[in-house]
Parts: C-alpha cells; structure tokens; sequence
C-alpha cells in the first residue's frame, strides 16, 4: 500500500540534499548528491535514492518543496523557501528549545534567532565574501595539500588556543604560510582557521540567549568546527542527528505541513 | 509572476524623458557658449546662488547615479583607482572621475552629448560628505576651473538659529567671492524668485511622495527614485514644479481610484540608505514579486525641504541645508525614521549597507538593532554599493529579501 511522501531538497551551493517524511512526519529517506554543474540533475539524483531508501514511488510524493541556493532551478517542488526559515524549521524539530542557529554551508554562513514560541525573530547572513564558510577551510585545506578531513584531524590534535586572525580566504592562506614558516605546530595552524570561522560567527550574533543549534555540511564533517564554537561561543551547541540535512527536513516538514 | 501581473505606468513618465532631454541639452549648449556660465554644483549644495547669478548648474551626483544605473560604474572605476582614488571610497565619485579618464559619459547614449558640461564654477557644500571636496578639486584640476563652496557643521542634534547664522555667513562669503570672482552681483530679488520656486517644487514633491501613505500605495521607492530628477537637477525652476503639479495630480487620481503600484499590495516597507543604481530592475521585479510595495525611503525624502515663506532667502538655504537627514546626529536620525514608519504604517524596514557610501548609511552604529528591539519590527540589513556592483551579491541579497518576507509572513500568521 502506498503511503503519501513529503520531500525537501537543499540545493546548495556544494551538495544538495534531499530528505523524504511519510505522512506522519517520521523520516524515511534521505540522500545527499553533489550539486555539480545542474541542480535539476543532482535534485533527480538525490530524491531517486531518498526515494529507494523510503521504499517509495514518484508517484507517492503529494508534496515538494525546495530550499538553498539552487531552489528555483528544482523542477519537483511545488514551492521554494529561503534556506533560512528551513534551516529554522529543520533544527526546532529536533530541538525546541533552540533559540539561535548557526547554519555553516559551503557558500554562506546564517546565524537565525528565533522567538520563544519558534518565529523568526531576526537573521544574519555573511557578507559577500567566503569568510566564515565551507569554502574557506576548502581553498586553505587546497592550498596546503591536505583534505578537509585531514585539517579536521590535525585540528582535533591540538591543545593551544591559536586564532587565524584573517576572515579573507586570500589573507588567511598567506597568514598561514607565514605561521608555517615562523615554525608553529600545524596542529595549532589548523584548529586556528576553525577558530576564524568561529569568531566570524560570533559576530553575527545579534542575541546570546539560550541553546544553540549548528547545522550545514562543515558542522557534519567537522569536530572541530563544534569545538571551536563551544570555545568561542562559550556554550555547549547541539549537534542534531543529521545537521547537513537540516535545510532538507526543514523543507520538507513545510512540505507537510502545507495546506 | 511580475511577466504576469502587469505594472501600472506612470502616465508623466513621457513628460519627464523630454524634459530631461531638455535640461541636458541646454547645459551642454551653455557650456559651448562663452557668453554663458555653467557651474556644477552638489546635490544640496548652494544652487539657488547660482541660478539667481545665471550660471546653468550640472550636478555630478547626478551624473554618478546614471553611470550606476546604466551598470558601467565598475568598468570605469579601476581608472580612478589607478591614479590613486580608493576603491572602497565613494562610487559616485570614482566612477565619475574614471568615466571621465575613459571618456565616456551615459549623456553620449542618452542625448547624444559628449559628457558633463565643462565648468566655469565647482560649488560644493559638505553637508553630506566631504567627499565632494576631493571630487570636485580633481575635476577643478582637470578643467582648470575654480573649486569653492562651504563646510556647514554636521551631525547636528537640534538645529539651533546660531547654526543658522554662521550657515548663513558661509553663504555670504561665498557670493561675495563668486561676485568677485566673476564680475556678477547677485540680485536678491531673483535669489528670493529661485528659492520660492525651489521650495515650491520640494513641497509638492513630498505631497507626491506623501500619497504613498495610502494603501495601496500609488507609488513605490522604485519609482520615486525615477520621479524625483527634477527636485535635484532643475531647483528653482517653474519647469520642476509645472511638473510636480501633473505628478501630484496622476498619483492623487490614482489613489482616488485605489490604483496601487503593486496589484494586490501584500506588505508595506520602508527603505533606508542610498539605492542599489546597478540592480534596480532585479530588486523592484523581486518586491513586486513578493508583493512588497516601499511605500518610502529616507533617500527620496531628502529632497523634501520646509518650505519657504518669504523673508530671507540665505536664511532658508541655510536652514533647509542642514536640516537635512543625513546632516543629522544618531538620535535625529532615528526619531525621523520612526516617524516615518508610523506614517506610512509600514511592516518592516530594508537597511542598505553601501559600501563605499558610510555617509549616507545607517547600519553601521547598532540603529537597525536598536530600531528592531523597540519597535519589534523586522528590519534587514543587507551589503551592497550604490553605484559598484562588485560590492552586490545578487544570490545572497534575494536569499535575504525572501526570507525577510518569510519573517514578516511568519509574523503575520
């Protein structure tokens, strides 16, 4: 017997994710694809296997809404919404009492405030520039002919408090090398370039009150991006199940609840 | 959905391209004849002065916009950059300058004129920059031309009558200067006949404005930004306000009838801080998208004066050129905005952060902040130039605008 589906696709700027809820909220399938040169295609990719993990047809989709940078270029949803309220949506599902959420993607990074009855209270995006993403720890992780998940490793290996004081990508490299050459740990190189993303976005938050949620791909894949923002923040953050996909599930509780 | 919904035309719209036309053509044949005199002159800067001595006024800013809004202002800008203009400094300025080094001026498309008519005068008043200052010296530099104009305090609180006075004696000595450095005597008389005339103008043009109080609106910032050429370039002329008489009228009618510029109005906004010249077009298509009508703005209002009542002229000129907004302290600021959105009973304000433009941007000391805790009203701040699109992210600033309206439709709910 079919059941009706609800699906939310994140089409970021890297990966788009795509999440399936059966009609009582509970999910059932999820994929992430890498967004490549189409969103259409990598939409179709990654719903096709959501939809094999749910055990589901296209035909039992009765509801679709898009999300992320690539939103209107995904021909199944019906709807598109901001990353921002989805994000907000995905992260309060698995925990209510959030009050503010970092979201750290590959090409922006949002900071969004929310009331205690779960409206938007107030939201903050970078600037044009990569400071503060996914992309900057990727164009340092390139340059120094590591991976992420290396810069990662050798991150979590450090015990200093070292601070890449550059937000720009381009001075952050040199400030690196400059490091590098003066003979300090690359441990410590390493977990201060997490610790720059973390004071970038730091100040962005308009609001210190309450419990923190993260989200987005860097977060994921990341401890020591949760590291540092425990340190600089100063407060415990919440890591949900799956917080690359919170922008996904967010759509796709909206999907739900669409009348 | 904006190819869909069409937009309500602004009937005058034909009237204003001819008289542009005109006001162009004429500086250029003034310039082109040595028995007349043009001046170039900051957009409230002492300009009353100069028409009343017979100078034909060019206004630079204005000249700065049109380059912004025919989306070249970057591709001149690396010129002033390279002879030693600073890239995050004003846009209107250095794609000006390097417009100029490039020789090109959107007067050459628009009018088939060679550029900005050259100057006899560069008359400036600090009151919104002292940026102005340093445009002006390298164009005085370059034509060989006299610079001169005043420095009127600024950041003002209250604006006191000893500000006026000393405003007033900056205005004298600079007619003083200009009669000797050109042979003129100013004719009070004719100076009184501009200065009511400009104010004439500026008080219908803030009635214009003013309609957009109704809901739905008659005329949206987009517009306004459009509309309000003749308060800059032709103050205190009969022509601004035989125009602003057929506007005034058009948009009165429109409200008459409930014709709103946006079908089916949704949500009403305010706009603070300068235009996005280079995205018009992509940012007025996206609110009208939203439904979204900007009912005002700081920017088109800052040609609204107090209007004058006879007396002495310098006097109003002094005043009404430090009253002005962006002359203003914080709090000044602040309380104007407030008023201004209970006036136009808007749901939510859009901040914009110009980049090279810290003058005319208010979200740099916490205001937007501050006004989003007292009012509990969403504002959004969002980074972008008036003039260099290199400073725009076109992806992140619609992710912005929609979200803000997702906010206010959150909100509503």
């Amino acid at each position: 017997m079919s059941v009706p589906l609800h699906v939310g696709i994140d089409a970021g700027s890297s990966a788009t994710k795509c999440v399936i809820l059966d009609g009582e909220g509970a999910l059932i399938g999820h994929h992430v694809a890498p967004s490549g040169f189409d969103f259409g295609e990598s939409a179709e990719a990654a719903l096709t296997r959501s939809l094999q993990e749910a055990e589901g047809k296209i035909e039992d989709v009765v509801s679709c809404v898009s999300t992320g940078y690539g939103r209107e270029s995904v021909p199944q949803a019906g709807r598109h919404v901001t990353e921002i309220t989805c994000h907000a949506r995905g992260a309060r599902e698995w925990y209510p009492q959030v009050r503010s959420i970092i979201d750290i993607g590959g090409q922006d990074t949002k900071v969004i405030h929310l009331h205690a009855d779960g409206r938007m209270a107030d939201y903050r995006m970078n600037a044009k520039c990569a400071a503060g993403t996914g992309t900057f720890l990727e164009s340092i992780a390139l340059k120094l002919g590591v991976t992420l998940s290396d810069l990662d490793e050798l991150a979590m290996k450090s015990s200093g408090d070292t601070l890449v004081n550059s937000f720009c990508t381009v001075f952050a490299g040199t400030e690196v090398l400059e490091r590098v050459k003066a003979g300090e740990a690359k441990e410590n190189i390493c977990l201060g370039l997490f610790r720059s993303i973390a004071t970038r976005v730091s100040e962005m938050m308009s609001s210190r009150n309450g419990a923190v949620g993260v989200t987005g791909g860097v977060v994921a894949h990341c401890r020591a991006m949760i590291r540092s923002l425990n340190e600089v923040l100063e407060t415990e953050v919440l890591l949900p199940p799956m917080p690359q996909h919170a922008g996904a599930y967010g759509a796709a509780l909206l999907a739900r609840e669409q009348k | 959905m904006s190819a869909i919904v069409k937009r309500v035309e602004i009937k005058a719209q034909k009237r204003l391209k001819a008289l542009l036309r005109d006001y162009f053509v004429n500086l250029d044949e003034a310039a082109k004849d040595p028995t007349r005199r043009v001046a170039w002159c900051t957009s409230v800067g002492p300009c009353e002065i100069l028409t009343a001595m017979g100078f034909e006024v060019h206004f630079p800013e204005n000249h700065g916009a049109q380059l912004g809004a025919r989306k070249v202002s970057h591709l001149h800008i690396p010129r002033a950059v390279g002879v030693g203009y600073c890239a995050e400094s004003c846009s209107y300025m250095t794609s000006d300058i390097g417009a100029s080094l490039s020789g090109y001026s959107p007067l050459q498309e628009a009018y088939g004129i060679e550029g900005p008519a050259k100057p006899d005068l560069l008359a400036y008043s600090t009151n919104q920059c002292r940026e102005v200052q340093d445009w002006w010296n390298f164009f005085g530099r370059r034509f060989d031309a006299p610079v001169d104009g005043i420095c009127p305090p600024t950041h003002l609180g209250e604006v006191t009558s000893e500000h006026i006075a000393f405003v007033r004696g900056l205005l004298e000595a600079f007619i003083q200067r200009t009669e000797a450095s050109f042979g003129l005597k100013l004719d009070m008389d004719r100076l009184k006949e501009v200065v009511s005339l400009s104010s004439r103008a500026s008080t219908l043009w803030r009635q214009v404005l003013d309609t957009a109080t109704a809901a739905p609106a008659p005329l949206t910032f987009w517009d306004g930004l459009i509309q309000m050429a003749p308060v800059i370039v032709m103050r205190g002329s009969q022509t601004a306000v035989d125009y602003y008489d057929m506007l005034l009228a058009e948009m009165q009618q429109r409200v008459s009838d409930g014709v709103g510029a946006i079908p089916d109005e949704q949500w009403r906004l305010y706009w603070e801080g300068m235009p996005v010249w280079p995205k018009l077009r992509e940012l007025s298509d996206k609110f009208f998208d939203l439904r979204a009508v900007i009912a005002a703005s700081t920017y088109c209002n800052s040609w609204a004066f107090e209007e004058y009542n006879g007396g002495d002229p310098l006097a109003w000129m002094a005043k009404t050129s430090i009253e002005l907004f962006i002359n203003r302290d914080e709090n000044t600021k602040q309380a104007f905005l407030e008023e201004m959105f209970d006036k136009f009973a808007v749901d939510g304000a859009v901040f914009h952060n110009a980049r090279t433009c810290p003058n005319n941007t208010n979200s740099r000391f916490g205001m937007a902040q501050r006004l989003r805790e007292k009012r509990g009203m969403p504002i959004l701040v969002f980074d972008g130039d008036l003039s260099d699109v290199r400073f725009f992210s076109t992806a992140q600033s619609m992710t912005n605008i929609e979200a803000f309206i997702e906010q206010l439709q959150e909100g509503r709910r």
